[in-house]
This record gives structure tokens, sequence and C-alpha cells, in this order.
């Protein structure tokens, strides 16, 4: 018995995960699973759908959205056809993924020492100075084991012929991990049967591997580290996912003033007295981490922390001043760091970009902003951005505007039809746009854990996956060989 | 049998140095019994990385740095999908030394019957190739003799030879590491006529107790050549026939052409120098 769910399946233009380019055959990783969603009830679904959103809500999986007056708490929505990687294709994104970090690490390491990427003149100074994450106060300073971004999630994308692209780092603090986790024990549930069958590689040991990566850190080797997760509250979109990730490491999570800084170490206030901290996990930006060095309003921070960090007491995961590869100029750069540093060639390519503030990529984006995505060089969550093919002529005025105000600020993009996915919608399974963060942990050895966060953008037509703009997301399955 | 090596070479300078130049063969090669998927070499302080082959058709990775600098930390990051390349029940028996003649002045076997830096050829060498070899006529069987009594005869110990040791003094001394067995090794066969080149790499213990010698570091063997048949691998550390378990870098003469680092800069010798090897093995 077959139900109808895939007979008026259409793929389009897309490359679609399930169906390949051509749309007509599902690729054959994916046989098993098509099979299993076919042989189930409508009823089944629904109540497959409606276990999956109430384990949820009990587990407390929420996010919040800012910007929005109600400054609601919403669960993620999670759609249950999971998402499928080959080992193969999986074997080539991640050996991309663990050049790119070391590239963006020896720049890092490269930007806050001899600058000789700049002086050979292969990224230019003026972008890495001015851009809004650069930290002066870094230069000079030898982080914790040299590595700078411990944990990054990198955003891939797929283009019309199914090629991996990256779209985007996220070397400060990136969010989904725990999404990832959850997911996947939501799926372990809802399918069991096929997800034993399809031998899916285990996602398990993130926590472990977080807290290993964080304990290499530590200034004091000697013993047992003392890790903590700083979160900067309640109220933060992501609070969720830090009192998950605590609580799976078996470390505390502790807000700024819960911590103290004395004589250039960093002590937590706990029942027992004041325990020295060794590593700290901070999931707070640079600016707020130290109201004597950054945002002096901050209340967030702890005072003196800087002091401690650039003493070598305590060490801060990621380092200080990472940000300056999130921005979107020097994304641009990243192919050329990679054979800078390494002498080779980049694995995963990465999306076109036009620099505004390079005067001849600034006309041509003006003269097409209708065909291009335009981007805020440091803004994340996709906001601040302009789909031009979706925007109206007085939004694409208003950029144009913004862009002759501060080319640095904007970078464009061709619109790149991203790859789409089979998604329970309200008139049953439609294709909807998916792209992956992956998180990519560097402590004693580069690790990452198979897969990684598929986002959806569950909006008919939408490019935009981000939870933030009502994007929902999938659990991904990358299969043993 | 996928297999990922992590490499680290960490030196640490009692006052800065400076203008410092270094090779390295560090990259695994790509061949009919090995594939190099990917490779990652990165140092600290970041440098420029050029790459080149050299004439023995390894991989090199070439920086400088000229300016001062108290530490210099090389890691090399590997993926290598090996195959089975020897056929245990059906070893290349059946090639006589005297056929070796026929191959002796090729281009590709001459380089290894030569006297080379660590390597003699020499009277005291050549008498006791002789007693190794016996009354064997045979090329793979008298190598794999060579390799059995080395193994047998030499004491494995660390710290009483040095990365410059030459293959006489180890010939005499019998005793060693890997670099030491291998070049033992090549003398012998050479006296004898046998092409045999040194191989530097890695190889994953599968013991279960770990009994295998040289597996937590860089490792070294030595490769024969069996007219017909090709180059066959023995390690006379572990006595064993090279199979998918090895990794290979590259190959040469002797040591000074397949070192993992070297280099030269301007400053005092290093304070400490800390190189750890972990070879993982992968899911195929």
């Amino acid at each position: 018995m077959q139900n109808e769910l895939f007979t008026s399946y259409e793929t389009d233009v897309f490359f679609d995960e399930m169906f390949g380019s051509d749309g007509i055959a599902p690729l054959d990783h994916y046989r098993s699973i098509l099979n299993r969603l076919k042989s189930l009830e409508p009823t089944q679904i629904e109540e497959k759908q409606k276990q999956a959103d109430s384990s949820f809500l009990e587990h407390g999986v929420t996010f919040t959205v800012y910007g929005d007056d109600e400054g609601t708490e919403r669960i993620f929505p999670f759609d249950l056809i999971p998402r499928v990687i080959p080992d193969k294709e999986w074997q080539k994104v991640e050996q991309g993924l663990r050049q790119r970090i070391l590239a963006l690490n020896l720049f890092l390491n490269d930007v806050y020492h001899d600058g000789k990427i700049m002086a050979e003149g292969v990224v230019p100074e003026e972008v890495v100075k001015s851009s809004a994450h650069y930290r002066q106060e870094m230069v000079g300073f030898d982080v914790p084991r040299d590595i700078f971004v411990h944990i990054c999630g990198t955003d891939l994308i797929r283009d019309e012929t199914g090629r991996y692209l990256v779209l985007e780092d996220n070397a400060r603090c990136p969010s989904g991990a725990s999404y990832l986790l959850e997911n996947r024990e939501i799926m372990k549930k809802t399918f069991p049967g096929t997800y034993q069958a399809m031998s899916v590689r285990s996602v398990e040991a993130y926590p472990e591997l977080l807290l290993r990566s964080l304990e290499f850190l530590s200034p004091r080797q000697s013993q047992k580290p003392v890790c903590v997760l700083l979160t900067p509250g309640v109220y933060n979109s992501a609070y969720f996912e830090h009192t998950f990730l605590a609580r799976q490491m078996g470390i505390e999570i502790v807000e700024g003033k819960d911590l103290i800084a004395i004589d250039g170490h960093v002590y937590m206030r706990t029942t027992h007295g004041l325990v020295q901290v060794d590593v700290i996990y901070r999931r707070l930006d640079d600016a707020f981490l130290d109201p004597l060095f950054f945002e002096e309003d901050s209340l967030l921070g702890v005072s003196g922390l800087m002091d401690a960090y650039l003493k070598g007491n305590v060490a801060l995961a990621n380092g200080i001043g990472t940000g300056v590869v999130d921005d979107k100029v020097t994304y641009a750069y990243v192919p050329e760091m990679i054979r800078f540093y390494l002498g080779q060639d980049p694995i995963l390519e990465q999306v076109p970009t036009y620099l505004c503030w390079n005067d001849q990529d600034r006309d041509y984006v003006l003269n097409n902003l209708s065909e291009l995505v335009v981007k805020s060089a440091n803004e994340s969550g996709g906001y601040g951005m302009l789909v031009g093919s979706a925007s109206t002529k007085k939004e694409r005025e208003e950029f144009a505007q913004m862009i002759q105000a501060s080319p640095r600020d904007y970078i464009a993009q061709p619109i790149i039809s991203l790859s789409r996915h089979p998604t329970f919608c309200e008139n049953g399974i439609e294709g909807r746009h998916v792209d992956l963060r992956p998180f990519i942990l560097y402590g004693e050895d580069i690790e990452i854990v198979p897969g990684g966060l598929t986002r959806v953008a569950l909006k008919k037509g939408s490019l935009v996956v981000n939870s933030s703009q009502g994007g929902g997301s999938k659990d991904t399955w990358v299969l043993k060989d | 049998m996928r297999l990922y090596v992590l490499h680290k070479t960490y030196y640490r300078y009692p006052s800065p140095v400076r203008e410092s130049f270094n090779e390295l063969r560090l990259q695994p090669l790509s061949n009919d019994w090995q594939h190099c998927e990917s490779c990652f070499v990165s140092v600290l302080p970041t440098a420029q990385m050029r790459q080149y082959l050299d004439l023995n058709g390894n991989l090199v990775h070439h920086f400088e740095i000229p300016y001062e600098h108290s530490k210099l930390i090389i890691e090399s990051r590997s993926t290598i999908l090996t195959q089975k390349r020897v056929d245990f029940d059906n070893f290349p028996y059946g090639v006589s030394l005297q056929s070796l003649r026929e191959v002796e002045g090729q281009p590709e076997c001459r380089p290894y019957l030569q006297t080379s830096q660590f390597i003699d050829i020499n009277p005291e060498a050549w008498r006791m190739a002789v007693d190794v070899r016996a009354d064997s006529q045979d090329v793979f069987q008298t190598a794999y003799q060579i390799m059995e009594f080395i193994y047998l005869n030499y004491e494995y110990c660390v710290s009483t030879t040095t990365v410059e040791t030459h293959a006489n003094e180890v010939l005499q001394s019998k005793r060693g590491v890997c670099q030491d067995f291998a070049h033992a090794a090549i003398a012998l066969c050479r006296c004898l006529g046998i092409p045999a080149r040194y191989v530097s790499g890695y190889f994953y213990d599968a013991t279960r107790d770990q009994s295998m010698r040289g597996a937590g570091a860089s490792h070294a063997w030595l490769e024969v050549m069996v007219n017909g048949y090709g180059w066959f691998g023995l390690d006379p550390t572990n006595n064993r026939v090279v199979d998918e378990n090895y990794v290979i870098l590259g190959s040469g003469r002797d040591y000074t052409d397949v070192a993992p680092v070297t280099g030269t800069y301007f400053g005092p010798s290093p304070e400490s120098l800390q190189v750890s090897v972990e070879v993982k093995r992968l899911d195929d």
C-alpha cells in the first residue's frame, strides 16, 4: 500500500536533495527513507509530527525572536523528512571544512602578528583593519594553543547542479548545535527502524568533543580544568542552547555577574566560595565581555576579564577578534588565504562576491541590484539583506543609498538557486530551500560531527533559512559507506 | 584501509631566531598502493607555503620566516586510502640475484645501488651481507633474510643514535631505531647488488596490545627492487613485509633525501623539540 504523498511532487528548476537535478528518480541514498514515507498512513504522519512537536516543547527547545514586539519564544519548527548525505559526498565536504578552518586560524594568527598576507598584498590591509570586529587589543598576543576559532559554524548551500558552496563562516558564537542533537534524538524515536537500517553516522559525541576542545585550552594542564559556559542570560535568543550544552558537558553555566576577576585571574562565585576558572566558553560577543576594555556600559561582562586573558590565566573560546573572518568582505578572500597559507587550492568553492568597497564592483552592483543579493558585511541572522529578485523598487533605492553612503559595509552576490528538499507543508509535501551548517571543533585536532544542522526556509519560495526569519530545521543523516 | 595521520612538530628556541628557511616532506605520495585524499600542512608563525616536486618525486613544502620568532610549529594532517600491496601467500620468489644485472644501469635503480650520504658500500658490509645471504640465489628471499637478520640480531633502543648516525656505525653497534635499521638493511642489500631505497612514512599498529615498534612516531623502512615485480617494502624494525597498514611519505637514497623537516636559521639551537604522530583508522 502506498500513500500519495509524492504523486504531485514537483522539483521545478532546482536541484532537489532527494531527486537530484533531473527530478525523475529518487537518488539511491534516499530510497529507504522514501519507501518508509510512502508506506505511512496519513494519520500516522500526523501523529508522528505531533509526537515530534510535543517532544520539542517538553524538552524546551525554543528560541527568541528579536525586533518583534511580542518578543516571543517559539519552538524551532522541525520537519520530519531527514536530509540524507552519502558518505563519499560528506568526506569531501569534511575535508574542505578542515582546510578552511586551518586557513582561517592561520589568517587570524597572521592578522594579529606579522601580517604577512597583508604585506604580500594578498588581502588588503585596509579591509582587515576597517573590519567592525578587528580588535587592536589582540595585536601581538599569543592565544592559548595558537587557536582562535575553536568552534566554527560554516554555512553551506548547494547550487542548481548540486555543488556545495560555502556561504559564510560563523567564527564568533555560532548557534545551532543543540538543535542538531535534539533533532537526532527525536528522529531516533520517530523513525527507529529506518534510522537503524540506514546505518547513520552518529552525532552524539558533540558535547564530549566540545568539552575536550575546551579543556585542551586550559592554562593549568596539571589538573582537571574548570570550564564554564558564559551566557548573556535568559533573554538571549540562544539561551536554550546554552543551558543544553552546559548540561550535556557537565559544566557550570554562568552569567557575567557570577564571575569576578581578581589579580589577573577569573573566579566563579559558588556556594563553596570562589573557584578559579580556566576556560570560558563564552556565548557573548567580544564587545560585551569586559566593560573596562570594550563597551563601557555592558552589564553582561566581567571587569578585568581581558586582563586575565592577556596574562594567559584564562582561555576564551572562541578567542577575541575572530569576527574579522565573519566579515563578508574578508570572506571574499578566503580562497586566497587557503592558497597562501596552505599552498593548495580550496576544496570547497564559495559564492562569488562583489565588494562594494571596490569602485568597479560597486558600479556593477548598483546597476544590477535586481539580480543580486545584497548583504550587510557584519550582520548575521538574515538581518540587513536585500534579495534583488524579490524586492520592490523602493527597497532597492534604499539599499543603493546605503551602499553609496558606506560601501565598506556591503557586499553583493549572485542569487544562487539553493537546493530544495521535500518538506511537509500545509498542502502535503513540497520542495523547500535548505542549507547546511556543520560544526567544526578545533582543539587538539579538528573534529567535525558528521552532517550538521540542515535549516529549511519554510515559506514557499523563500531563500532565507534563518530561524529568526521563519526557518525550520531537519535532521541530517550522513550514511556509513 | 582509510588512515588519518596527525603529525605535529614543535620547536621552541631559547631566544628569538630569524631567517628560517625550511623544507618539509610531510605529504604522503599517491601511487599504485595508496591514494592521498587530502593533506594539509600548516606552520606557525604564519608563512606563505609553496610546493614543488623533488628529484625523487616527493612533494616538498617550502616556506621561510624572515622575522624574529621563538617557536616554530609544523602540523600535517593527512587522510590516506591504502590498498593491499602484497599477496602474503604469493611472494615474488623466483627472481635470481644474477638477473639484477639487467636492471642495474636503469635510471630507476642506479641511484639505489650506490654509496650515499649515510650508506656505504665497503668490504666489511659486503662480508656481513654475504654471510646473511648464505646460499640464497633469490632476490626476495635474500632481502627477506636481511630484514630478518636485522630484526633478530639488532637491539631496538631509542637515543643511542641520532638522525645523523651512519649505516657503518649501525652495522658495528647493532642497535638503533627504525631509521638505523633501514640504513643497515639498505647497506647490506646494495652490497649484494639489490637496489634498495629508504622510505619514510607512518604505520598503523593494528595489534591489540600495540606491540609494534615505532607507531607513535614517523617510521622508516626500505624498499627493494624485484625486477619484473617492482618495489617491495620491508620493515626490519618489525620484521614485516609492508602492507596496507603503512603510509609512504616519500622515498630516496637514504634519510637525507626524505627527512620530514629540514632547514636553516640564524640563532641558538632549539631548547626543546617535541614531535607527536597519531595514526587513526577511519571508516572505509
